[in-house]
């Protein structure tokens, strides 16, 4: 009688333990899926960009400092994303890829800024496409971000919350790191503001 | 930013669509419990019937209402089936040509744009996009039975007289549509009110076989056959009235629901409104002259085929809707309500940097 008493709650015990466990590794599955959509937008990002360099290069003669300092941003942003992608949630990838993010993010302003004092440059069909593709891509890094930071939450919130927390540590699942772009404001109104 | 509480204005659509639901269960539930009493009381009546009254047999009455409710699940269900869930089979019935992901057209260009970018912040896989040219309404719709099979399509009049903001607000109430399965729930009521038609037209064969017989010989079961007959006929025109006001007050509250979907993707009521409001504004409003849209009213963004009112129309009155957006909306003096349709199309096209010249194709 006893024994089987004992059996019993050791049986309920690992069963509790195996639904911690499996609602643990559905939550890092979501925030690492989550982390791809944005791998994907970023990289359409730092794609756009050579190309938006090699069409105005013709045009704007005097900003030579400026186009090189987008071809470094962007090209420290993709080192930045090449590194995130080995460690997804990590805070310090995390927050080195939002800062590259948010420098890139302000030198295209100054570019778009710059762009407003060459009007054969901004009446040029190639630049007015750019100028959309490139608020679509914003956007659609801003919608994947929000995905991402609310996949990231519910996860800490499971591994930082009793009762999951008392295994979490145990089978290494450690807090992720937000994704936060420290130049959010410029990035969103880079566009509009160059243009408007 | 958001002063629309998108997760309660979810709740208690979704509640009030459930009720309606089961009003429509139980209407076709009334509608077979009274064929059964009749036919009961028609076949009982020669022997059995005492004096002035009428014999009916629980058992058989109990056991055609049934039957007709089995076959008017069964004629819906089949019903549903043919409709399919093929959004793109939908989109190209109501006139739409898709666009693919290297069109060049900057109108069609950021149509595409906002269709990824609002598949992305539902997390649904990017549906298939389709514009419906030579239509000048602000209009748009969303069709498919789940997400993987999805369409979504504006009208030429959407693409030229909204902004970016605007049509934004409008592709992500359609892809609010997918991700609430309001395409599915509304595919399966046009199935029902399909099985209440096929009620009608039974009883329409039925009236007319009556007639063929009496000619040939005279027959005493001729009367109370055509009682019957004219039961049918008026049970299931009954039922499809019945139905399309079900349908239609179902479909007006999964679009308040889809109004709040959209502002939770978005986080920017204002897009939304604004886009309602131009629909207000322009003097072709919202309809949509391709023949099918009158069928596929419950569809579109917003009223389609005018002149229904009331309880038959499937969406909540303009005003109301932007009022719910925007609770501070005055028609009197509102900018964009009184904007007139040239300043629509150059605020359109503000954003593209294009001149009037480019068209969408």
């Amino acid at each position: 009688m006893e024994i089987l008493v004992i059996l019993l709650v050791v049986a309920a015990l690992i069963g509790f333990v195996v639904v911690l466990y499996n609602r643990l590794v559905r939550l890092r599955n979501a925030y690492r899926n989550a982390f791809a959509q944005i791998d994907v937008q970023l990289k359409r990002r730092h794609d756009l960009i050579p190309n938006l360099v090699e069409a105005v290069k013709g045009y704007m003669t005097h900003e030579r400092e400026t186009l090189e300092a987008v071809t470094e941003a962007r090209a420290n942003a993709e080192r930045m994303r090449e590194q995130a992608r080995g460690a997804i949630g990590d805070p310090a990838a995390m927050a080195r890829l939002g800062q590259a993010e948010g420098a890139l993010g302000s030198v295209l302003g100054r570019l778009f800024a710059l762009s407003e004092a060459y009007p054969d440059l901004k009446a040029s069909t190639n630049f007015m496409q750019f100028q959309e593709e490139l608020t679509s891509t914003e956007n659609r890094v801003a919608y994947a971000r929000q995905a991402y930071n609310d996949a990231a939450m519910d996860y800490n919130n499971a591994v930082e919350s009793v009762p999951s927390n008392l295994i979490a540590r145990q089978f290494g699942f450690e807090p992720v790191g937000m994704l936060e772009f420290e130049d959010r404001e410029t990035i969103q109104e880079a566009p509009e503001v160059s243009f408007r | 930013m958001a002063t629309f509480d998108f997760r309660a204005a979810q709740e208690s659509a979704r509640r009030a669509s459930i009720l309606l639901v089961i009003g429509f269960g139980l209407m076709v539930l009334v509608i077979g419990g009274a064929i059964g009493f009749l036919v009961a009381a028609f076949l009982g009546a020669p022997s059995e019937a005492p004096a002035g009254g009428l014999a009916v047999d629980p058992a058989l009455a109990g056991g055609i209402a049934l039957a007709v409710i089995v076959g008017i699940t069964a004629v819906a269900l089949i019903r549903v089936a043919m409709l399919g869930n093929d959004g793109a089979k939908v989109a190209r019935t109501l006139g739409g040509d898709e666009v693919t992901e290297d069109a060049t057209n900057p109108y069609h260009r950021r149509f595409m744009n906002i269709v990824q970018e609002m598949s992305i912040a539902a997390g649904l896989p990017p549906p298939r996009a389709f514009v419906i040219r030579n239509e000048k309404g602000i209009n748009a719709f969303a069709a498919g039975g789940d997400p993987s099979r999805a369409a979504v399509g504006v009208t030429h009049g959407a693409l030229a007289k909204l902004n970016r903001e605007e049509l934004s607000g409008v592709i992500a109430h359609e892809i609010a549509h997918i991700a609430h399965r309001d395409t599915r729930l509304n595919t399966r009521l046009m199935g029902m009110v399909f099985g209440l038609v096929v009620l009608y037209w039974i009883g329409r064969v039925l009236m007319r076989s009556f007639f063929f017989t009496r000619r040939r010989r005279d027959n005493r079961g001729a009367m109370p056959a055509m009682a019957l007959a004219l039961g049918f006929i008026v049970l299931g025109s009954l039922g499809v009235l019945g139905g399309r006001i079900l349908q239609a007050a179902v479909s007006r509250r999964r679009e308040a629901l889809a109004d709040a979907g959209g502002v939770q993707f978005t986080r920017n009521p204002r897009g939304l409104a604004n886009a309602l409001k131009k629909i207000g504004a322009t003097a072709d409003g919202s309809r949509v002259g391709n023949p099918h849209a009158e069928e596929a009213r419950h569809l579109f963004f917003a009223e389609a085929a005018g002149g229904l009112a009331g309880l038959f129309a499937t969406h909540p009155p303009l005003v109301e809707r932007i009022k719910a957006l925007e609770p501070t909306f005055d028609p009197e003096t509102d900018p964009i309500w009184r904007m007139d349709e040239r300043a629509i199309l150059r605020d359109a096209r503000a954003e593209l940097r294009i001149g009037p010249w480019e068209r969408v194709q």
